[in-house]
């Protein structure tokens, strides 16, 4: 059988890609090594966070619109602004579907605040981190109650609290510490101190314990006027959960993304993966591309294999949103950079020195970081021998010419980029 | 302004203070130890963590090998909690000299090392990772020994027995009265001014000793010379393994905890770049390569971390060159070297003979004093290791708690268990697990073994220092660090900051493949999820 298109990887990028595809009746296949990167994201958004020197974007569109000019190789001048708004309306629309309302502050930025009390700027967040009601109670001076699950050993809301009061914009809050417990959740046989957050978004998605989470929140947030809580109010019918906490306890619910797994990441992974299946895609787990056969410019088929069995894969169209180092899209050696799949064409210097900065947290970030493939405007990759691979297209933080953690654009660039190589192969199609 | 009467200065806490500071304490001496960073956080720290039989030296130097093996004997009697009793093998590989085997073997004999010539099957036998190519092989009552532990609990026991002890703190100036020392003007992390007034000052510094020389006009010149190690991750080894050839780079694997380390190159450096602790390519180069040819699986791991440490050696006389240096142990008395009553420099030697140093530092400070008390340290056992009983009957006793999680804590405190594992069931939950290191065990640490950061906390209990470099615990360290005491919030933001920058500079050298992999995670993390640096921090601002 061949597939219309093919998508190595089941991150951001590649389920973008998979859903549009899939919409337009292609037939879709995603191979996906494991888990993606949303299990430990913040759950929101990024599309332009921080200048070149670090400060803050304040308007992300008009400063893609300002440096697309001068960096040829970024993922945003190939993808262009009407294309990016395209794709995070299609984006929100699909997993508004799926039961996750993502807001936005018109054509600005808004901030989420961090598990160690940073304030970091985004674009598009859940309605527990970023909604107007929201930003007035932060505007108006409330007073706010920083709460955490008692025994919870993946968040310390004392240094939430302790950093948030010296930033601009909690300067009228009163900040107030407390924890909630479930008394009768400590008869379990697992030592509850040892729980992550899914165990807890469990309690909390078990329908009959929420009026006792209730009672809980109400007594440890006092007159507090806003309850932020360690993002685990549930994961698949968490709108409901929270609509219902806030009804019981009359207080607005905030939640903080904790360390990984992240539930407010893990909210979108479901969503679009429903999305996906929802509009008729394949997703196979769990599998690895070992190698790939590519004639005169054109794939012709990929080569999975999981213990020890291997099977060819065969599509019109392929897509590479593997993923960067973490998720085995990109491979460095000891003095060398590659592209396991494909063996494509790479940006990165052959010189291990040069990889990576001095100190750790350096205001110029680490060079690896946007390593990558190297693409045409149309996003086609090369091979080594610098011809373009026609039929394939990338996606996603394979992508070289981009650094997501410095810029603040992970999210924006696997979404815009998977939407694009869509739109491309669609058009192809169609032909 | 504090001031504090005593009658022993020690300057400087790696082993060898810490060593003399347990001595003079169990002699019934008041001393003060001060340690300008934290305890075992120089070269002690910075080694390879082989409790040497000594025949690395039997060929060349039959005292050193003979110290060796006697304080190898000591330390598994007074210090069995820090060590593991893996055995070492020596074996030739096929482009090394064959006759060296011969005259190891003639060597031990001669120091007193039970060395003994086996057939290459039985060393494949214990040790399967080796190379099958070898010519011969011989066994040796190597061992590996853990430097934090050992400083630690040497620390402990002298704190027990009454002794002070400073980390953090800066000694800025030797007091004199005319021809005699009288004490010590020294800085604390925050600032604070303390004096410590005492007739007998032991410099026991190691390379940094030319630094407090020279605060009491004494010129001693020392020989730094650089030694890099890699770790990998993953035990690849069970038994210590030497290559039988003379001391040369790369010629060591030593399995230590829940890692394998390849040392170890010799460099010399100007004085001053000793606090520079950078490690070149071409180092971990010899490392990889080396160590492939003694176990071949190295090429399959991944490297974990690379640190170097400076060795403390000392021209007493004329030029001197990395390994042919002695590094035999050197006491002097600056009164007849240099006309300065009071003042005593301990250095040279090595961790093995760490407590023969601090038992001739003792003798002589004693001698000065006045006090007639004899050495008890070889006879009396460190906290921790009291008594010995084994590990299988201890884990029992905590029925309910995994008995990893048990045997990890014992592993690393002895029977210091019993202070650990205590209370409520949050104590006995995993911080850092990798290391399997509990909120008691952190609790303890933060009480009681004079930690002052995240740093110094991974030096007691191995936090952070897993396979994932403190990708999770490093922040729920950082966290606990602030309820049990330790700091503010915003301080524990910081320590937390320090942390990760200081477990990169030993990820920094090694950055490719999986290890790559996990530092991108770990900046996604902290960078990316927690916004580190974006904190609003005045403090840092400024900075």
């Amino acid at each position: 059988m061949i597939y219309d298109c093919v998508i190595i990887g089941g991150g951001l990028a590649g389920l973008t890609c998979g859903i549009r595809c899939a919409e337009e009746g292609l037939r879709t296949v995603i191979i996906s090594g494991g888990m993606n990167s949303l299990h430990f994201s913040s759950g929101s958004i990024d599309l332009a966070g921080f200048t070149e020197n670090g400060s803050v974007v304040k308007k992300p569109f008009e400063y893609i619109k300002g440096t697309a000019a001068k960096k040829k190789e970024h993922p945003y001048t190939r993808v262009g602004i009407p294309t990016i708004r395209k794709s995070l309306d299609f984006f929100k629309e699909k997993i508004f579907f799926e039961g996750i309302t993502l807001n936005h502050n018109s054509d600005y930025n808004h901030f989420h605040v961090t598990a160690i009390g940073a304030v970091k700027p985004t674009y598009l967040s859940q309605e527990s981190v970023f909604s107007s009601r929201g930003k007035d109670i932060i505007k108006s001076g409330a007073k706010i109650a920083i709460l955490n699950f008692k025994g919870f050993r993946d968040y310390y809301p004392e240094q939430t609290a302790a950093n948030l009061k010296q930033h601009p914009l909690f300067k009228n809050s009163e900040l107030i510490l407390g924890d909630i417990s479930l008394p009768y959740y400590l008869h379990t046989e697992k030592n509850l101190h040892e729980f992550r957050s899914t165990d807890i978004a469990r309690i909390f998605e078990t329908e009959r314990y929420l009026p006792r989470i209730a009672d809980e929140i109400k007594r440890a947030a006092g007159d507090a006027d806003a309850v932020s809580l360690p993002a685990f109010i549930g994961i698949n019918n968490y709108r409901e959960i929270r609509g219902k906490l806030e009804a019981m306890t009359g207080k607005f619910i905030y939640e903080i993304p904790t360390l990984p797994p992240s539930i407010l990441g893990l909210r979108i992974d479901h969503a679009v993966k429903n999305s996906f299946f929802k509009h008729g895609g394949e997703y196979i787990a769990g599998k690895k591309i070992e190698s790939s056969v590519i004639t005169k410019g054109i794939v012709e088929s990929i080569i999975t294999g999981s213990r020890g069995t291997s099977s060819e894969i065969k599509a019109k169209y392929y897509v590479l949103a593997s993923g960067s180092f973490f998720s085995g899209g990109l491979q460095s050696g000891v003095s060398s950079i590659s592209e396991p799949v494909f063996d494509l064409k790479v940006k990165g210097d052959s010189k291990r020195s040069k990889w990576y900065s001095w100190n750790f947290f350096d205001k110029k970030s680490h060079p690896f970081l946007s390593y990558g493939v190297e693409t045409d405007s149309s996003l086609n990759p090369s091979t080594q021998d610098g011809k373009t691979v026609k039929n394939l297209f990338c996606a996603g933080s394979v992508l070289a010419g981009y650094n997501p953690v410095k810029e603040g654009c992970g999210g924006g660039v696997a979404i815009s980029t998977g939407y694009k190589c869509a739109e491309r192969i669609i058009r192809e199609i169609k032909k | 302004m504090n001031r504090i009467e005593t009658d022993v200065i020690i300057i400087g806490g790696g082993a060898t203070g810490a060593g003399t500071a347990r001595d003079l304490s169990m002699r019934g001496l008041r001393c003060v130890l001060i340690e300008k960073n934290d305890i075992a956080s120089g070269t002690t720290g910075r080694n390879h963590g082989l409790l040497h039989s000594g025949a690395r030296y039997a060929v060349k130097d039959h005292e050193s090998a003979h110290e060796c093996m006697r304080e190898n004997k000591t330390l598994r009697k007074i210090a069995w909690h820090c060590i593991e009793d893996t055995g070492g093998l020596f074996v030739t590989l096929p482009e090394d000299d064959p006759g060296y085997h011969r005259l190891l073997l003639e060597g031990c004999r001669y120091a007193g090392i039970p060395a003994k010539e086996i057939s290459i099957r039985k060393a494949l036998q214990l040790e399967p990772n080796l190379n099958p190519g070898i010519l011969s092989a011989m066994t040796v009552p190597d061992g590996t020994i853990d430097p934090f532990r050992l400083t630690s609990s040497n620390m402990l026991d002298a704190k027990e027995r009454g002794a002070i002890i400073l980390t953090h703190t800066r000694v800025s100036s030797i007091l004199k009265e005319g021809s005699k020392v009288s004490g010590v003007s020294c800085i604390t992390k925050n600032g604070d001014v303390i004096e410590v007034m005492a007739p007998v000052i032991i410099n026991a510094a190691g390379v940094w000793g030319q630094e407090v020389c020279a605060m009491a006009d004494i010129k001693l010149p020392m020989f730094p010379s650089k030694g890099s190690m890699l770790i990998i991750d993953y035990r690849i080894n069970g038994v210590v393994v030497n290559r039988c050839r003379p001391p040369a780079d790369g010629d060591i694997i030593v399995p230590g905890d829940t890692v394998s380390l390849i040392g170890t190159t010799s460099k010399e450096i100007p004085y001053d770049k000793i606090d520079d602790y950078t490690i070149d390519d071409d180092e971990i180069d010899i490392l990889l390569s080396d160590g492939e040819k003694l176990i071949p699986n190295v090429k399959n791991t991944r490297a974990l971390r690379a640190y170097c440490g400076v060795r403390p050696l000392v021209a007493v006389s004329g030029e001197a060159e990395g390994r042919n240096i002695s590094r035999g142990i050197v006491l002097i008395d600056h009164k007849e070297r240099d006309g300065l009553d009071g003042l005593i420099t301990i250095s040279g030697g090595k961790l093995m003979t760490y407590r023969l140093m601090a038992e001739k530092t003792s003798d002589l400070a004693c001698k000065k004093l006045g006090v007639k008390k004899k050495c008890k340290t070889h006879k009396v056992p460190l906290p921790g290791s009291e008594s010995r009983f084994s590990s299988g009957r201890t884990v029992k006793r905590f029925s309910g708690i995994p008995d990893s999680v048990v045997g990890s804590t014992f592993y690393r405190h002895g029977q210091r268990l019993r202070n650990i594992m205590t209370g409520e069931k949050k104590n006995y939950r995993l911080i850092c697990e990798c290391e399997m290191v509990t909120e008691g065990e952190i609790e303890y640490a933060i009480k009681k073994l004079d930690v002052k950061d995240l740093v110094d906390l991974r030096r007691r209990t191995r936090i952070g220092m897993g396979p994932c470099q403190g990708e999770l615990c490093a922040y729920r360290g950082a966290g606990l660090f602030h309820e049990y005491g330790g700091t503010t919030p915003e301080g524990s933001v910081e320590l937390l900051h320090d942390f990760l920058e200081e477990r990169w500079k030993g990820i920094r050298p090694v950055l490719w493949g999986d290890g790559l992999r996990e530092s991108e995670f770990t900046y996604w993390i902290y960078q990316g999820l927690f916004g580190l640096s974006h904190v609003n921090n005045k403090k840092k601002k400024k900075g």
